[in-house]
């Protein structure tokens, strides 16, 4: 089964440095997850330089994908068992409408930390678990794919309506 | 002195009550009632001030709301992004595959990380842009007016707003002007929400703990 971590466009050191240590990479591990890849964005990892953007990055045994940014990740939340990802709407609405598992972790750092209130609202909602990001290791063990609430699909109807009644279209 | 002081005071009164009497009536105003055969031009505001090497959230939310129309009503469609963001056009034609469309840049009001005292003047560039594309081309070359200006949130569509405000001051046709707030925005407002709410024409928000205030707004669950 695979894993991946993302941050999206954002900086997000904790999180990547959380994904790549022992606790976190062993927990996954023993729930059956052997590959890891980690979409860093402008985090800091130990082996990058300035100008890396994609390598193999050896942790506690295990040879991890790391890279910076890809286009799209349409292809990566596809071929991904879990996301485990910050708190950004757009990966929230990606991942969950493919009815993956998603374990999210908001980061603390951010100032206008609207994000915090979207991962509680979706912990609450049970589409997801929340995740502190020094408690991702026992997260990743709890985690009960059986528990979490189907996400509802995209309902194009409403806001058709509501804009064909604003411009005057009969319905 | 005197006779000039309140002469400019009357001035700025008038003004005032002219902006008053726009907003109050477009409020209550509704759009006339369209035939089947007739289409309205949809212009977007894609722009993502945040983001540039990813989609911004705010431009996908935006084609994904757009998705939602039925294109037989709404064409032409115009896709307005900030100069610069690349990749919101790529996106733009990706989402916009359909034909019918046009896609056209305004200059940002506020780049990422911009010192507050250059936004005067990035925001000034900002609106010139806006106000070339919503007042001045359809009256120089006769470019279609749009009907509707969907908004969801990146700060330049606040120049936008205003932009379309000088057309409905100076009394030439102006766009609609629908806002939808992110869905990432549960419990607060953006600054663009707080700002553009008591002058947008509907103002929609996806959670309903953002119109717990009591605040104008009306919320139908998620659109996106």
């Amino acid at each position: 089964m695979r894993v991946l971590v993302t941050v999206g466009s954002t900086k997000f050191d904790a999180l990547v440095g959380a994904a790549l240590s022992q606790p976190v990479l062993d927990a996954l591990i023993q729930k059956g997850y052997s590959d890891i890849v980690v979409q860093c964005g402008d985090s800091h990892v130990d082996e990058f330089g300035p100008t890396d953007v994609e390598r193999k990055v050896r942790r506690h045994g295990l040879d991890i994908d790391v890279w910076r940014f890809k286009p799209r990740l349409d292809e990566e939340y596809d071929a991904a068992d879990l996301i485990i990802g910050h708190a950004g709407s757009g990966t929230i609405l990606d991942v969950l409408r493919r009815g993956k598992r998603l374990i999210i972790v908001p980061n603390p750092t951010l100032l206008d930390n609207h994000q915090e209130d979207m991962a509680h609202a979706m912990g609450e909602l049970g589409h997801a678990k929340v995740s502190r990001v020094n408690e991702l290791a026992r997260s990743v063990m709890d985690l009960d794919a059986s528990s979490l609430v189907p996400f509802p699909p995209f309902d194009a109807s409403k806001f058709r309506g509501l804009m064909d009644q604003e411009m005057g279209f009969e319905s | 002195m005197h006779l000039l002081t309140w002469l400019s005071f009357g001035i700025v009164l008038a003004i005032i009550a002219r902006i008053y009497v726009i907003v109050i009536t477009s409020r209550s105003s509704t759009s006339r009632g369209r035939g089947r055969a007739e289409t309205c031009h949809l212009a977007v505001f894609l722009g993502s001030g945040e983001l540039y090497r990813y989609i911004g959230g705010h431009s996908s939310e935006a084609l994904s709301l757009v998705s939602a129309l039925d294109f037989s009503r709404y064409g032409p469609r115009t896709y307005l992004i900030s100069d610069g963001d690349s990749l919101s056009e790529q996106k733009a034609c990706h989402g916009a595959s359909t034909g019918g469309y046009q896609i056209l840049t305004i200059p940002r009001a506020r780049r990422v990380h911009q010192g507050i005292l250059t936004v005067p003047f990035t925001a000034l560039r900002s609106l010139l842009g806006a106000m070339y594309h919503v007042t001045l081309a359809p009256r120089l070359f006769g470019d279609s007016t749009f009907d509707v200006l969907l908004l969801n949130g990146p700060g330049t569509c606040v120049v936008l707003c205003v932009a379309v405000y000088l057309n409905r001051f100076l009394g030439l046709p102006s766009p609609r002007l629908v806002y939808v707030e992110s869905f990432a925005r549960v419990r607060t407002l953006s600054l663009s929400g707080k700002l553009l709410r008591p002058i947008v024409d509907r103002f929609i928000v996806q959670w309903p703990d953002l119109l717990r205030n009591g605040g104008r707004g009306e919320c139908h669950g998620w659109l996106v």
